[in-house]
């Protein structure tokens, strides 16, 4: 079957060489000087939490940049989905999504021996808020590059992928709360800390759909 | 794609992925191969889930049109055939979702119809209406012209791009402000 007329002709007079894509995987990269940036960036703009000499150096730091490189795998995997015909499997998805939310508990088990340091009372509610707007705040320029990276494929479950990008900035930004929240109390991790990871997730499915392709 | 993946995939796909390049690379004969190898699956796929011959027809201009524009999306050497389809499925599924919103309009128009007490028999007779008049004089004359050729004529957006010498998006954008704008009139 050969092409109708007119559709040929419109292809024709818009026929440019064009660079495709990179892999997700190295798109994926493009983060990694921005999430590096903000794993040091959140407790800088604020303060360290007084117990980082005791930690040491890797169950600080490197936990945190640990936890960034899952963030920037999660963000991988959403520009895999924004590939026609890449879309990744109803298991797959929910691997990364329960791995992604449960990483920051197990990050927290391997570098606490006691759950019941947070915030004194009457400051629950100021002190988590606090939280959950320095981790907000500073997955706000992860959203915007990953939102801008996911943009230039062609997302057909916007939602999906916005779900996964969101995801993945929500963990680099936790992953700078943790160098400077010293709490372990649950309920301060799972409504500060989960919360802001959850409310970035949430972020990544609105600006997705925002930006997302339309029904003609 | 590893070596050892492309090596597995069968021969008419490996052209296919050949045809992809040349395509990426601005050859428009490319296109042509890719048209020739790929239309009737396509056509077949869109028929059997729109089960309209002529919607179909259409669905797979626009597919075309979509695989044209997100045609830096495909990875070389990479199979071309599920990049495709996911490309066709999709292009079905908004169509579907414009035409519930399209439907659930007129369906607006119609009960404001009947609620007057002028006889009405098509959409067409709708348009005639005085307040619909009224509210698409408001609309800008390319705007117009977009949206009646596709919401009352019914011509795709590639039969609008080539009538009106626009690009396929352009025309979408056309007929989507006019009809907004028309919305807000009638409000």
């Amino acid at each position: 079957m050969s092409a109708p007329h007119d559709l040929r002709a419109a292809i024709a007079r818009d026929l440019t060489p064009v660079k495709p894509l990179r892999s997700p995987w190295v798109r994926a990269l493009a983060l990694a000087p921005l999430a590096a940036a903000i794993v040091f960036a959140v407790p800088a703009l604020h303060f360290f939490r007084s117990d980082i000499g005791a930690l040491g150096f890797v169950r600080a730091w490197g936990f945190s940049y640990a936890q960034a490189v899952a963030g920037i795998v999660i963000v991988a995997a959403a520009l895999r989905e924004s590939i026609p015909g890449r879309a990744l499997s109803r298991a797959a998805l929910w691997w990364i999504i329960a791995g992604g939310l449960g990483l920051p508990a197990v990050v927290l088990a391997l570098t606490t021996s006691t759950f019941d340091i947070g915030p004194a009372p009457g400051r629950a509610w100021m002190d988590g808020l606090g939280c959950f707007r320095a981790s907000a705040g500073a997955s706000v320029p992860a959203l915007i590059c990953a939102a801008l990276l996911v943009a230039r494929a062609f997302p057909l479950r916007p939602g999906v992928a916005g779900a996964l990008y969101g995801l993945g900035c929500g963990l680099i930004a936790d992953a700078g709360l943790r160098l400077y929240c010293e709490y372990s109390a649950p309920p301060h991790m799972v409504f500060a800390h989960g919360g802001a990871i959850l409310g970035a997730m949430f972020a990544g499915v609105l600006v997705a759909w925002i930006s997302g392709p339309r029904p003609s | 794609m590893p070596p050892e993946a492309k090596k597995e995939m069968d021969a008419p796909e490996r052209e296919l992925c050949a045809l992809m390049e040349g395509y990426l690379d601005g050859r428009i004969e490319a296109f042509d191969g890719l048209h020739a190898a790929l239309s009737g699956r396509i056509r077949g796929y869109l028929l059997s889930q729109c089960r309209d011959a002529a919607l179909a027809d259409d669905l797979l201009q626009d597919t075309f049109m979509q695989i044209h524009r997100s045609r830096r999306t495909y990875e070389p050497g990479r199979p071309v055939t599920p990049w495709v389809f996911a490309i066709a499925r999709h292009v079905y599924l908004m169509k579907r979702r414009s035409t519930g919103r399209r439907l659930r309009f007129e369906d607006t128009l119609a009960a404001e119809a009947k609620s007057s007490d002028v006889p009405q028999d098509d959409l067409r007779a709708l348009v005639e209406k005085d307040e619909v008049r009224r509210a698409l004089e408001q609309v800008p004359a390319d705007q117009r012209q977009a949206l009646l050729l596709h919401h009352v004529e019914g011509w795709s957006f590639v039969e609008i791009a080539a009538r009106l010498g626009i690009r396929v998006n352009a025309a979408k954008t056309r007929a989507f402000r006019g009809m907004k704008k028309m919305r807000g009139q009638l409000k």
